[in-house]
Protein backbone atom coordinates (compact mmCIF):
# COMPACT_ATOMS: atom_id res chain seq x y z
CA UNK A 1 0.00 0.00 0.00
CA UNK A 2 0.98 3.83 -0.28
CA UNK A 3 1.49 5.33 3.12
CA UNK A 4 -0.56 8.56 4.44
CA UNK A 5 1.12 11.65 2.49
CA UNK A 6 2.96 13.08 5.40
CA UNK A 7 4.71 10.00 6.91
CA UNK A 8 5.41 8.73 2.35
CA UNK A 9 7.00 12.18 2.82
CA UNK A 10 9.19 11.36 5.88
CA UNK A 11 10.73 7.85 3.97
CA UNK A 12 11.77 10.46 0.93
CA UNK A 13 13.53 12.44 3.49
CA UNK A 14 15.17 9.69 5.18
CA UNK A 15 16.20 7.85 2.03
CA UNK A 16 18.11 11.41 0.66
CA UNK A 17 20.46 11.54 4.13
CA UNK A 18 23.61 8.69 3.42
CA UNK A 19 25.19 9.86 6.82
CA UNK A 20 24.41 8.21 9.76
CA UNK A 21 24.69 10.84 12.11
CA UNK A 22 22.79 13.05 9.93
CA UNK A 23 19.99 10.25 10.07
CA UNK A 24 20.05 10.15 13.79
CA UNK A 25 20.18 13.78 14.32
CA UNK A 26 16.73 14.18 12.00
CA UNK A 27 15.46 11.18 14.28
CA UNK A 28 16.45 12.98 17.41
CA UNK A 29 14.50 16.49 15.85
CA UNK A 30 11.23 13.99 15.45
CA UNK A 31 11.07 13.25 18.93
CA UNK A 32 9.46 17.26 18.97
CA UNK A 33 6.48 15.61 17.50
CA UNK A 34 5.55 13.57 20.00
CA UNK A 35 2.39 14.40 21.94
CA UNK A 36 4.22 13.52 25.75
CA UNK A 37 1.89 10.77 27.77
CA UNK A 38 2.83 12.07 31.17
CA UNK A 39 5.15 10.26 33.45
CA UNK A 40 2.59 10.00 35.86
CA UNK A 41 0.61 7.75 33.43
CA UNK A 42 3.01 5.55 32.81
CA UNK A 43 2.28 2.07 34.39
CA UNK A 44 1.91 -1.76 33.01
CA UNK A 45 -0.85 -1.42 30.45
CA UNK A 46 1.18 1.36 28.57
CA UNK A 47 4.93 0.10 28.12
CA UNK A 48 6.58 -1.22 25.28
CA UNK A 49 8.27 -4.30 26.32
CA UNK A 50 11.42 -4.82 24.26
CA UNK A 51 13.25 -1.65 24.24
CA UNK A 52 16.38 -0.91 26.21
CA UNK A 53 15.01 2.10 27.40
CA UNK A 54 11.52 3.16 29.57
CA UNK A 55 9.30 3.58 26.57
CA UNK A 56 5.45 3.84 27.05
CA UNK A 57 2.37 4.38 24.48
CA UNK A 58 -1.21 5.16 24.79
CA UNK A 59 -4.43 5.14 22.28
CA UNK A 60 -6.82 7.22 22.33
CA UNK A 61 -10.25 8.54 20.14
CA UNK A 62 -11.41 11.51 19.65
CA UNK A 63 -14.41 11.78 17.54
CA UNK A 64 -13.14 8.42 15.58
CA UNK A 65 -9.49 9.84 14.96
CA UNK A 66 -6.46 8.90 16.69
CA UNK A 67 -4.75 10.64 18.85
CA UNK A 68 -1.31 9.06 19.52
CA UNK A 69 0.35 9.63 23.57
CA UNK A 70 3.94 8.33 24.15
CA UNK A 71 6.93 8.77 26.08
CA UNK A 72 10.62 7.43 26.47
CA UNK A 73 13.53 8.25 28.21
CA UNK A 74 16.06 8.00 25.16
CA UNK A 75 15.76 10.55 22.29
CA UNK A 76 16.41 8.51 19.61
CA UNK A 77 13.32 6.26 21.09
CA UNK A 78 11.05 9.63 21.11
CA UNK A 79 11.92 9.91 17.70
CA UNK A 80 10.64 6.79 16.47
CA UNK A 81 7.65 7.35 18.65
CA UNK A 82 7.64 11.00 16.61
CA UNK A 83 7.48 9.29 13.06
CA UNK A 84 4.18 7.47 14.75
CA UNK A 85 2.68 10.32 16.07
CA UNK A 86 3.23 11.69 12.00
CA UNK A 87 2.02 8.96 10.44
CA UNK A 88 -1.07 8.05 12.68
CA UNK A 89 -2.22 12.03 13.06
CA UNK A 90 -5.66 12.59 11.93
CA UNK A 91 -6.45 8.98 10.93
CA UNK A 92 -9.33 7.17 11.92
CA UNK A 93 -8.39 3.67 13.65
CA UNK A 94 -9.63 1.59 10.06
CA UNK A 95 -7.24 3.51 8.39
CA UNK A 96 -3.96 3.33 10.66
CA UNK A 97 -4.17 -0.54 10.74
CA UNK A 98 -3.48 -0.56 7.19
CA UNK A 99 -0.11 1.09 7.50
CA UNK A 100 2.90 -1.27 7.03
CA UNK A 101 5.62 -1.64 9.50
CA UNK A 102 7.99 -1.43 6.56
CA UNK A 103 8.69 2.45 6.44
CA UNK A 104 11.21 2.24 9.12
CA UNK A 105 13.45 -0.38 7.08
CA UNK A 106 12.69 2.10 3.96
CA UNK A 107 14.00 5.00 6.34
CA UNK A 108 17.50 3.34 6.75
CA UNK A 109 16.22 3.40 10.27
CA UNK A 110 16.74 -0.37 10.81
CA UNK A 111 20.24 -0.20 9.97
CA UNK A 112 20.69 2.83 12.09
CA UNK A 113 19.39 0.72 14.99
CA UNK A 114 20.46 -2.27 17.18
CA UNK A 115 18.78 -5.36 16.58
CA UNK A 116 17.12 -4.70 20.54
CA UNK A 117 16.10 -1.55 19.47
CA UNK A 118 14.65 -2.87 16.00
CA UNK A 119 12.68 -5.48 18.00
CA UNK A 120 11.35 -2.72 20.75
CA UNK A 121 10.05 -0.66 17.32
CA UNK A 122 8.72 -3.84 15.98
CA UNK A 123 7.15 -4.02 19.64
CA UNK A 124 5.71 -0.72 19.70
CA UNK A 125 4.23 -0.87 16.37
CA UNK A 126 2.86 -4.09 16.87
CA UNK A 127 1.25 -2.61 20.61
CA UNK A 128 0.35 0.17 18.80
CA UNK A 129 -1.80 -1.77 15.95
CA UNK A 130 -3.22 -4.04 18.62
CA UNK A 131 -4.94 -1.26 20.20
CA UNK A 132 -5.85 0.75 17.30
CA UNK A 133 -7.42 -3.07 15.99
CA UNK A 134 -9.01 -2.85 19.79
CA UNK A 135 -11.02 0.41 19.32
CA UNK A 136 -12.01 -0.60 15.70
CA UNK A 137 -14.23 -3.68 16.96
CA UNK A 138 -11.94 -6.20 15.68
CA UNK B 1 52.93 -3.08 15.81
CA UNK B 2 51.03 -5.68 17.33
CA UNK B 3 47.69 -3.10 16.64
CA UNK B 4 48.59 -4.86 12.69
CA UNK B 5 47.91 -8.21 13.34
CA UNK B 6 44.21 -7.67 14.30
CA UNK B 7 42.27 -7.55 10.37
CA UNK B 8 38.93 -6.21 11.90
CA UNK B 9 40.62 -2.91 13.28
CA UNK B 10 41.44 -1.98 9.52
CA UNK B 11 38.03 -1.97 8.78
CA UNK B 12 35.37 1.42 8.61
CA UNK B 13 32.28 1.58 10.36
CA UNK B 14 29.63 4.27 8.50
CA UNK B 15 32.54 5.89 6.84
CA UNK B 16 35.00 6.08 9.91
CA UNK B 17 37.78 4.39 11.23
CA UNK B 18 36.78 1.89 13.70
CA UNK B 19 37.64 2.35 17.28
CA UNK B 20 36.43 -0.54 18.84
CA UNK B 21 35.91 -0.27 22.62
CA UNK B 22 33.97 -2.79 23.62
CA UNK B 23 36.81 -5.13 25.28
CA UNK B 24 34.86 -5.91 28.41
CA UNK B 25 31.97 -7.61 26.13
CA UNK B 26 34.56 -9.38 23.94
CA UNK B 27 38.04 -8.31 22.51
CA UNK B 28 38.98 -8.85 18.67
CA UNK B 29 41.40 -11.79 17.41
CA UNK B 30 44.86 -11.76 15.66
CA UNK B 31 45.67 -13.06 12.47
CA UNK B 32 47.24 -15.93 14.02
CA UNK B 33 43.77 -16.80 15.89
CA UNK B 34 42.06 -17.30 12.37
CA UNK B 35 44.89 -19.16 10.96
CA UNK B 36 44.45 -21.87 13.30
CA UNK B 37 40.95 -22.41 12.88
CA UNK B 38 40.96 -22.31 9.41
CA UNK B 39 43.81 -24.63 9.43
CA UNK B 40 42.34 -27.11 11.59
CA UNK B 41 39.20 -26.98 9.41
CA UNK B 42 41.25 -27.06 6.22
CA UNK B 43 43.74 -29.89 6.93
CA UNK B 44 42.82 -31.19 10.85
CA UNK B 45 39.11 -31.94 10.89
CA UNK B 46 38.25 -34.87 12.80
CA UNK B 47 36.40 -35.97 16.08
CA UNK B 48 38.79 -35.95 19.34
CA UNK B 49 39.82 -38.77 21.60
CA UNK B 50 38.05 -41.59 19.80
CA UNK B 51 39.67 -42.79 15.94
CA UNK B 52 43.30 -44.21 15.67
CA UNK B 53 43.68 -42.21 12.32
CA UNK B 54 46.13 -39.32 12.04
CA UNK B 55 43.55 -36.53 11.37
CA UNK B 56 41.93 -37.95 15.10
CA UNK B 57 45.54 -37.98 16.44
CA UNK B 58 45.93 -34.31 14.95
CA UNK B 59 42.37 -32.99 16.19
CA UNK B 60 43.00 -34.72 19.73
CA UNK B 61 46.55 -33.37 20.13
CA UNK B 62 45.30 -29.57 18.94
CA UNK B 63 42.45 -30.09 21.20
CA UNK B 64 44.30 -31.39 24.22
CA UNK B 65 47.00 -29.01 23.90
CA UNK B 66 44.64 -26.07 24.74
CA UNK B 67 44.43 -28.12 28.16
CA UNK B 68 48.29 -28.20 28.84
CA UNK B 69 48.65 -25.28 27.68
CA UNK B 70 46.05 -23.66 30.39
CA UNK B 71 47.78 -26.14 33.06
CA UNK B 72 51.05 -24.23 32.36
CA UNK B 73 50.25 -20.71 31.92
CA UNK B 74 48.44 -20.73 35.12
CA UNK B 75 49.85 -23.60 37.02
CA UNK B 76 46.23 -25.67 37.51
CA UNK B 77 46.00 -28.98 38.84
CA UNK B 78 42.87 -29.13 36.36
CA UNK B 79 41.47 -27.46 33.54
CA UNK B 80 37.93 -28.44 32.69
CA UNK B 81 37.17 -27.07 28.92
CA UNK B 82 33.53 -25.21 29.13
CA UNK B 83 31.80 -23.29 26.33
CA UNK B 84 33.03 -20.00 28.66
CA UNK B 85 32.77 -18.60 31.99
CA UNK B 86 28.95 -19.13 32.22
CA UNK B 87 29.23 -22.83 31.42
CA UNK B 88 32.04 -23.24 33.82
CA UNK B 89 30.39 -21.41 36.65
CA UNK B 90 27.40 -23.72 36.04
CA UNK B 91 29.44 -26.71 35.87
CA UNK B 92 30.40 -25.49 39.53
CA UNK B 93 26.73 -25.20 40.76
CA UNK B 94 25.68 -28.81 39.21
CA UNK B 95 29.07 -30.87 39.89
CA UNK B 96 29.81 -29.41 43.37
CA UNK B 97 26.78 -27.44 44.23
CA UNK B 98 24.64 -30.31 43.78
CA UNK B 99 27.00 -33.15 45.58
CA UNK B 100 27.98 -30.70 48.59
CA UNK B 101 25.25 -28.62 49.31
CA UNK B 102 21.67 -29.22 51.23
CA UNK B 103 19.09 -26.51 52.80
CA UNK B 104 20.82 -24.63 55.38
CA UNK B 105 24.20 -24.86 53.30
CA UNK B 106 25.39 -20.90 52.67
CA UNK B 107 26.88 -19.43 49.81
CA UNK B 108 28.34 -15.64 50.07
CA UNK B 109 28.22 -13.72 46.62
CA UNK B 110 28.56 -10.03 45.95
CA UNK B 111 26.60 -7.44 44.90
CA UNK B 112 29.16 -6.83 41.93
CA UNK B 113 28.93 -10.51 40.57
CA UNK B 114 27.82 -10.86 36.90
CA UNK B 115 24.59 -12.31 36.38
CA UNK B 116 26.13 -15.40 35.52
CA UNK B 117 28.00 -15.56 38.99
CA UNK B 118 24.32 -15.22 40.50
CA UNK B 119 21.88 -16.57 38.64
CA UNK B 120 23.16 -20.08 39.19
CA UNK B 121 23.29 -20.20 42.53
CA UNK B 122 19.87 -18.70 42.77
CA UNK B 123 18.33 -21.31 40.93
CA UNK B 124 20.63 -23.69 43.46
CA UNK B 125 19.18 -22.20 46.23
CA UNK B 126 15.47 -22.80 45.30
CA UNK B 127 16.02 -26.28 44.45
CA UNK B 128 18.00 -27.16 47.48
CA UNK B 129 17.32 -24.32 50.03
CA UNK B 130 20.96 -22.61 49.97
CA UNK B 131 21.06 -19.75 51.76
CA UNK B 132 22.39 -16.48 49.74
CA UNK B 133 24.17 -13.71 51.29
CA UNK B 134 25.37 -10.87 49.29
CA UNK B 135 28.42 -8.85 50.24
CA UNK B 136 27.38 -5.25 49.31
CA UNK B 137 29.37 -2.48 47.21
CA UNK B 138 30.71 0.44 48.69
CA UNK B 139 30.24 4.37 47.45
CA UNK B 140 33.85 4.24 47.15
CA UNK B 141 33.13 1.13 44.05
CA UNK B 142 34.45 -0.89 46.43
CA UNK B 143 33.23 -4.46 48.47
CA UNK B 144 32.41 -4.02 51.88
CA UNK B 145 34.98 -5.87 53.63
CA UNK B 146 33.15 -5.88 56.87
CA UNK B 147 30.24 -7.16 55.57
CA UNK B 148 31.82 -9.86 54.32
CA UNK B 149 33.34 -11.37 57.42
CA UNK B 150 30.17 -11.13 58.74
CA UNK B 151 28.59 -12.98 55.69
CA UNK B 152 31.41 -15.60 56.09
CA UNK B 153 29.92 -16.94 59.23
CA UNK B 154 29.41 -20.63 58.59
CA UNK B 155 29.72 -20.36 54.40
CA UNK B 156 30.37 -23.26 52.72
CA UNK B 157 31.47 -21.74 49.21
CA UNK B 158 32.13 -17.87 48.46
CA UNK B 159 31.99 -16.50 44.68
CA UNK B 160 33.56 -13.47 43.92
CA UNK B 161 34.10 -11.64 40.38
CA UNK B 162 37.82 -10.98 40.08
CA UNK B 163 37.49 -7.72 38.33
CA UNK B 164 33.83 -6.07 37.69
CA UNK B 165 33.01 -5.76 34.13
CA UNK B 166 31.31 -2.38 34.96
CA UNK B 167 33.83 -1.00 37.29
CA UNK B 168 37.04 -2.47 36.15
CA UNK B 169 37.73 -2.69 40.10
CA UNK B 170 39.73 -5.46 40.82
CA UNK B 171 38.65 -7.17 44.23
CA UNK B 172 41.49 -7.80 46.87
CA UNK B 173 40.93 -11.59 45.94
CA UNK B 174 43.97 -12.58 48.16
CA UNK B 175 42.56 -11.24 51.64
CA UNK B 176 38.91 -12.49 50.27
CA UNK B 177 40.52 -16.11 49.76
CA UNK B 178 42.71 -15.86 53.02
CA UNK B 179 39.23 -15.26 55.01
CA UNK B 180 37.16 -18.08 53.36
CA UNK B 181 40.22 -20.48 53.77
CA UNK B 182 39.96 -19.82 57.67
CA UNK B 183 36.27 -20.49 57.91
CA UNK B 184 36.74 -23.34 55.97
CA UNK B 185 34.60 -22.46 52.49
CA UNK B 186 35.14 -23.53 49.14
CA UNK B 187 36.05 -19.89 46.96
CA UNK B 188 35.38 -19.34 43.13
CA UNK B 189 36.39 -16.76 41.40
CA UNK B 190 34.80 -15.27 38.01
CA UNK B 191 37.84 -14.24 35.88
CA UNK B 192 35.98 -13.09 33.07
CA UNK B 193 37.32 -9.59 33.48
CA UNK B 194 40.49 -10.22 35.30
CA UNK B 195 42.71 -12.73 33.54
CA UNK B 196 42.73 -10.89 29.69
CA UNK B 197 44.26 -8.35 31.93
CA UNK B 198 47.28 -10.13 34.52
CA UNK B 199 47.95 -13.96 35.02
CA UNK B 200 47.96 -16.03 38.02
CA UNK B 201 49.40 -18.81 39.51
CA UNK B 202 46.14 -20.67 40.53
CA UNK B 203 47.93 -22.90 42.62
CA UNK B 204 49.42 -20.45 45.13
CA UNK B 205 46.56 -18.48 44.92
CA UNK B 206 44.21 -20.44 47.19
CA UNK B 207 40.96 -19.99 45.30
CA UNK B 208 39.40 -23.81 44.12
CA UNK B 209 37.72 -22.89 41.27
CA UNK B 210 38.52 -20.02 38.57
CA UNK B 211 35.74 -19.53 35.20
CA UNK B 212 37.02 -17.33 32.18
CA UNK B 213 36.44 -17.21 28.44
CA UNK B 214 38.70 -17.44 25.93
CA UNK B 215 37.14 -14.71 23.65
CA UNK B 216 37.95 -11.71 25.97
CA UNK B 217 41.67 -12.72 25.43
CA UNK B 218 41.72 -12.46 21.73
CA UNK B 219 40.56 -16.30 21.20
CA UNK B 220 37.70 -17.20 20.03
CA UNK B 221 33.80 -17.46 21.43
CA UNK B 222 32.31 -20.61 22.55
CA UNK B 223 35.07 -22.08 24.70
CA UNK B 224 36.33 -20.87 28.41
CA UNK B 225 38.05 -23.05 31.41
CA UNK B 226 36.75 -24.04 35.00
CA UNK B 227 40.42 -24.36 36.43
CA UNK B 228 40.00 -26.55 39.71
CA UNK B 229 42.06 -27.83 42.72
CA UNK B 230 42.52 -31.55 42.78
CA UNK B 231 40.81 -31.43 45.78
CA UNK B 232 37.54 -29.55 45.32
CA UNK B 233 37.56 -31.77 41.50
CA UNK B 234 37.84 -34.81 43.31
CA UNK B 235 34.71 -33.91 45.33
CA UNK B 236 32.73 -33.01 41.79
CA UNK B 237 30.39 -35.09 40.27
CA UNK B 238 29.30 -36.03 36.80
CA UNK B 239 26.76 -33.25 35.36
CA UNK B 240 26.14 -33.36 31.87
CA UNK B 241 26.05 -37.33 30.42
CA UNK B 242 27.03 -38.67 27.06
CA UNK B 243 29.73 -39.65 24.99
CA UNK B 244 33.77 -39.12 25.87
CA UNK B 245 32.92 -38.62 29.54
CA UNK B 246 32.54 -42.38 29.93
CA UNK B 247 34.84 -45.51 30.75
CA UNK B 248 32.20 -48.20 29.82
CA UNK B 249 28.36 -47.93 29.64
CA UNK B 250 26.51 -50.82 30.10
CA UNK B 251 22.68 -51.40 30.17
CA UNK B 252 22.58 -52.14 34.17
CA UNK B 253 24.79 -48.36 34.58
CA UNK B 254 27.83 -46.46 33.43
CA UNK B 255 31.55 -45.91 34.60
CA UNK B 256 32.87 -42.66 34.63
CA UNK B 257 36.41 -41.25 33.73
CA UNK B 258 38.39 -39.63 36.21
CA UNK B 259 40.21 -36.97 34.80
CA UNK B 260 38.59 -33.82 32.91
CA UNK B 261 36.51 -35.49 30.25
CA UNK B 262 34.38 -36.69 32.68
CA UNK B 263 33.36 -33.49 32.54
CA UNK B 264 33.16 -33.15 28.88
CA UNK B 265 30.43 -35.24 27.26
CA UNK B 266 29.74 -35.10 23.86
CA UNK B 267 32.49 -33.46 21.07
CA UNK B 268 33.95 -30.68 22.44
CA UNK B 269 35.03 -27.29 20.84
CA UNK B 270 38.14 -28.34 18.71
CA UNK B 271 38.48 -25.83 16.30
CA UNK B 272 37.88 -23.15 19.26
CA UNK B 273 40.20 -24.79 21.50
CA UNK B 274 42.79 -25.04 18.61
CA UNK B 275 42.36 -20.79 18.10
CA UNK B 276 42.20 -20.33 22.13
CA UNK B 277 46.04 -22.04 22.28
CA UNK B 278 46.93 -19.54 19.26
CA UNK B 279 45.68 -16.85 21.18
CA UNK B 280 47.60 -18.06 24.39
CA UNK B 281 50.90 -18.29 22.54
CA UNK B 282 50.46 -15.07 20.85
CA UNK B 283 49.63 -13.16 24.48
CA UNK B 284 53.04 -14.70 25.62
CA UNK B 285 54.85 -12.56 22.76
CA UNK B 286 54.64 -8.93 24.62
CA UNK B 287 54.81 -8.42 28.11
CA UNK B 288 50.80 -8.23 30.10
CA UNK B 289 52.02 -6.26 32.64
CA UNK B 290 53.44 -3.51 30.26
CA UNK B 291 50.44 -3.33 28.14
CA UNK B 292 47.76 -3.42 31.36
CA UNK B 293 49.85 -0.01 32.93
CA UNK B 294 49.70 1.26 29.49
CA UNK B 295 45.74 0.37 29.18
CA UNK B 296 44.88 1.58 32.67
CA UNK B 297 46.60 4.86 32.39
CA UNK B 298 44.77 5.42 29.59
CA UNK B 299 41.71 4.75 30.67
CA UNK B 300 42.46 6.79 33.66
CA UNK B 301 42.87 9.66 31.78
CA UNK B 302 39.86 9.54 29.75
CA UNK B 303 38.11 9.15 33.36
CA UNK B 304 39.43 12.22 34.04
CA UNK B 305 38.10 13.92 30.84
CA UNK B 306 34.77 12.86 31.19
CA UNK B 307 34.42 14.20 34.65
CA UNK B 308 35.56 17.47 32.84
CA UNK B 309 32.89 18.16 30.30
CA UNK B 310 30.13 17.22 33.20
CA UNK B 311 30.24 13.57 33.57
CA UNK B 312 29.61 11.26 36.06
CA UNK B 313 32.31 8.29 35.82
CA UNK B 314 31.65 4.53 38.21
CA UNK B 315 34.96 3.27 38.97
CA UNK B 316 38.75 4.12 40.60
CA UNK B 317 41.05 3.19 38.01
CA UNK B 318 43.70 2.12 40.22
CA UNK B 319 46.76 0.42 39.12
CA UNK B 320 45.64 -3.04 39.53
CA UNK B 321 41.75 -2.58 37.81
CA UNK B 322 40.95 -3.16 34.09
CA UNK B 323 40.81 -0.10 31.80
CA UNK B 324 37.14 0.36 31.47
CA UNK B 325 35.55 3.46 31.51
CA UNK B 326 31.86 3.49 32.62
CA UNK B 327 30.15 6.61 32.58
CA UNK B 328 26.61 8.53 32.20
CA UNK B 329 25.64 12.35 31.19
CA UNK B 330 23.16 13.98 33.42
CA UNK B 331 21.21 14.79 30.28
CA UNK B 332 22.10 13.14 27.12
CA UNK B 333 20.60 9.00 27.71
CA UNK B 334 23.09 6.74 27.50
CA UNK B 335 21.78 4.90 24.47
CA UNK B 336 21.50 7.94 22.42
CA UNK B 337 25.05 8.50 23.21
CA UNK B 338 26.16 5.11 22.15
CA UNK B 339 24.16 5.43 18.63
CA UNK B 340 25.88 8.77 18.13
CA UNK B 341 29.32 7.35 18.93
CA UNK B 342 28.49 4.19 16.47
CA UNK B 343 27.81 6.79 13.56
CA UNK B 344 31.68 7.54 13.69
CA UNK B 345 32.69 4.69 14.42
CA UNK B 346 33.21 4.21 17.89
CA UNK B 347 31.79 0.65 19.42
CA UNK B 348 31.32 1.06 23.04
CA UNK B 349 28.34 -0.71 25.54
CA UNK B 350 25.27 0.63 26.83
CA UNK B 351 22.97 -0.89 29.40
CA UNK B 352 22.85 -3.14 32.84
CA UNK B 353 26.19 -4.86 31.41
CA UNK B 354 24.38 -7.96 33.16
CA UNK B 355 24.89 -6.45 36.53
CA UNK B 356 21.77 -5.22 37.48
CA UNK B 357 22.34 -5.62 41.21
CA UNK B 358 25.55 -3.47 41.21
CA UNK B 359 23.40 -1.01 38.77
CA UNK B 360 20.40 -0.83 41.34
CA UNK B 361 23.07 -0.54 44.52
CA UNK B 362 24.48 2.70 42.37
CA UNK B 363 21.00 4.10 42.10
CA UNK B 364 21.12 3.69 38.08
CA UNK B 365 19.82 1.17 35.55
CA UNK B 366 22.57 1.54 32.89
CA UNK B 367 25.67 3.40 31.92
CA UNK B 368 27.52 3.63 28.78
CA UNK B 369 31.20 1.80 28.78
CA UNK B 370 34.01 2.02 27.11
CA UNK B 371 36.44 -0.79 27.58
CA UNK B 372 40.75 -0.77 26.10
CA UNK B 373 42.60 -3.67 25.05
CA UNK B 374 45.89 -4.30 24.36
CA UNK B 375 45.57 -3.03 20.73
CA UNK B 376 43.94 0.12 21.87
CA UNK B 377 46.01 3.17 21.31
CA UNK B 378 46.12 6.64 23.29
CA UNK B 379 45.14 8.44 19.77
CA UNK B 380 41.76 6.30 19.68
CA UNK B 381 41.32 7.36 23.92
CA UNK B 382 41.61 11.29 22.77
CA UNK B 383 39.50 10.55 19.97
CA UNK B 384 36.41 9.06 21.92
CA UNK B 385 37.12 11.90 24.31
CA UNK B 386 36.97 14.78 21.40
CA UNK B 387 33.84 12.97 19.95
CA UNK B 388 32.47 12.75 23.40
CA UNK B 389 33.23 16.58 24.04
CA UNK B 390 31.35 17.02 20.41
CA UNK B 391 28.22 15.48 21.13
CA UNK B 392 27.97 17.15 25.14
CA UNK B 393 28.00 20.66 23.18
CA UNK B 394 25.66 20.04 20.93
CA UNK B 395 23.26 18.04 22.46
CA UNK B 396 23.29 18.60 26.02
Amino acid sequence: MTYPEALQELVEEFQAIEDKRERLEMLFELADEVVELPNDQWDDETRVRGCQSEAHVRIGITDGRIQFLSAADARMVQGLMGILTIALDGLTPAQAVLIPPTFAEEMGLLNTLTPSRSNGFRNMYDKVMTELRQNRGD
Amino acid sequence: MLRDQFPILQRKVNGHPLVYLDNAATTQKPQVVLDAMNDYYSKSNANVHRAVHTLAGEATEGYESCRSKLKQRYNADRAILTSGTTEAINLVAHAWGRAKLQSGDVIVLTEMEHHSDIVPWQMLSEERGVELRYVPVSQDFTLDMEAFEHALDGAALVCVVHTSNVLGVRNPLEEIIEKSQAVGARVLIDAAQGLPHSTVDFQSFGADFMAFSAHKMCGPTGIGALLVTQSAFDEMEPFMGGGDMIETVTIEGSTYQTNEHKFEAGTPRIAEAIGWTAALEWMETFDLENEHSRLIEIASWVAEELRGLGMNVYGRHGEHDAAVVSFLHPTINSEDMAHLLDARGFAVRTGHHCAQPLLHRLGISGTVRASFYVYNTREEAEALVDELRGIVEKFA
